[in-house]
């Protein structure tokens, strides 16, 4: 086992009694005071996330974004510039490397935001498709720093600490300075809350960080990260995507365009090749947990539940579940099994919290 | 790191406390426990009249983001449940001591020698963590 990185805000996990754990090879907060408090002041207030570890690509030059429209399923040639893109990471074959978010930060510049577990393994598949394209393609994970400030009152903090924030629309994004410091400032976020993600140079990032403990932002952990996605139903890789499932297995139809010429894992995809449905399941009684067994009336066993807590919003337990194509019950009778003790879920359309993102 | 540990009680590596009165025991999740687990949300015990069997677990204590199996101190059979505690298990990351969860008629009070005293429970937080 090699050792546990640490971001450049380790110390100040430390000095704020952060509880750290080991996270996709990283040393990480989990919580500092409590995942409740830390959710509720993201919801009502403002909370900021050391999301230092993810990692960041750029592409420059010509075919900067014809490459990134190349590797993603999502559309980013016909976004226009200054835009984020949510997008799932695709093989031939339709399976998902992993889920990103392109930035088109200026023409021929866009910016690849990753998740920590994932940085190698699409480096290397991205490098592979490289070749026939007119941009570099650089890992600089290394040299960057990334916090997300989260919360209704996101706006008015970085607004006082910047030399300028405009009102730019959410999944927005734009290049502006720190100081004499240069960062890269999207409105984008894992909460659904309005909020921002600050990239930079480690000092640049550390400074910030610092300007938000002194303005009173609410230091949150990555358990109140992963509450909080859940409630607004956003998935996360390793939980309800993987090497093995395709995007239409996991609700993320929307993200294939099948109007584009090209992109890796086109055709695959074009017949909508989907095994599983994603459900969100919610629970008066109970509380859902990943790998905990789905149950239909007659007690069968369904399909699984990829992730699962106690909301801290609604209070009441809320999962999401892949339940096999073939065996989606049409009654809706969902159950889940705790403990050998069946415990009956209802199934939601909606996300559970409507987060107040712009 | 909570150093909080009553002298009176005894203590299990499981992180529960008892409190030995004749043959009953009154069982709890120690200070300690409480604030490993974070915001606890959920817990499930057994009615009184079950059957405990050392070292099996017995119930769960959930907090937002985790499980927690309880293991029985001793063999015996559960005589009362604190009721205060449904609806409001939060009461126990703010007073673990006074939150107890189940007293429990001990078979064989032998079993009680291998309960850690205060001092020993105190090392074993040192050492373990």
């Amino acid at each position: 086992m090699s050792a546990l990185l640490r971001t450049s805000l380790f110390d100040e996990h430390v000095r704020l009694s952060g509880k750290m754990v080991p996270f996709a090879g990283w040393e990480m907060p989990v919580q500092y005071t409590s995942v409740k408090d830390e959710s509720i002041a993201v919801r009502n207030h403002v909370g900021v996330f050391d999301v230092s570890h993810m990692g960041e690509f750029f592409l420059e030059g010509k075919d900067a974004e014809a490459f990134a429209d190349y590797l993603v399923t999502n559309d980013i040639m016909g976004a226009p510039t200054g835009k984020a893109i949510y997008s799932p990471l695709c093989r031939e074959d339709g399976t998902v490397v992993d889920d990103l978010i392109v930035y088109k930060l200026s023409p021929g510049k866009v910016l690849i935001c990753v998740n920590a577990s994932n940085i190698q393994k699409d480096f290397e598949w991205m490098k592979s498709k490289h070749q026939g394209f007119q941009c570099t393609f650089t890992n600089k994970s290394d040299d960057y720093s990334l916090l997300a400030l989260q919360g209704p009152k996101s706006y008015p903090i970085l607004k006082s600490l910047l030399k300028e924030l405009p009102e730019i629309e959410y999944y927005s994004v734009f290049e502006t300075q720190l100081g004499s410091e240069a960062v890269i400032v999207a409105r984008t976020g894992y909460t659904g809350e309005d909020g921002f993600e600050i990239f930079g140079s480690h000092n640049a990032i550390k400074s910030l960080w610092a300007s938000f403990m002194t303005a009173g932002v609410v230091p949150c952990g990555l358990a109140s990260r992963d509450v909080l996605r859940l409630e607004v139903c956003y998935p996360l890789y390793g939980h309800e995507l993987n090497d093995e499932v395709n995007p239409y297995d996991a609700g993320l139809g929307w993200t294939v365009k099948g109007s584009k010429t090209k992109f890796i894992g086109k055709d695959a995809l074009s017949t909508k090749p989907a095994k599983f449905k994603l459900v969100k399941l919610t629970l008066d009684k109970g509380i859902p947990r990943e790998g905990y067994p789905v149950v239909n009336a007659a007690q069968e066993v369904i399909g699984v539940v990829t992730s699962g807590t106690m909301s801290v919003t609604t209070g009441k337990g809320i999962a999401f579940a892949r339940i096999e194509l073939s065996k989606v019950p049409k009654d809706e009778n969902y159950q889940i099994d705790i403990r050998h003790k069946y415990y009956p879920a209802t199934q939601v359309k909606q996300p559970f919290v409507t987060g107040g993102h712009k | 790191m909570s150093t909080n540990i009553p002298a009176n009680l005894k203590y299990t590596k499981e992180h529960e406390w008892a409190l030995v009165e004749g043959d009953t025991i009154t069982v709890g999740i120690t200070d300690f426990a409480q604030s490993a687990l974070g915001d606890i949300v959920f817990l499930e015990v057994p009615d009184v009249g079950s059957e405990l069997k050392l070292g099996s677990t017995f119930g769960v204590v959930e907090s937002i983001k985790s499980v927690s199996d309880l293991y029985a101190p001793a063999t015996g059979e559960v005589v009362a449940k604190n009721t205060d505690l449904e609806g409001s298990p939060e009461k126990i990351n703010s007073d673990a001591y006074g939150s107890w969860l189940i007293k429990v008629k001990v078979k064989d009070k032998t079993e009680l020698t291998n309960l850690l005293t205060a001092e020993q429970y105190q090392e074993f937080c040192n050492t373990s963590h």
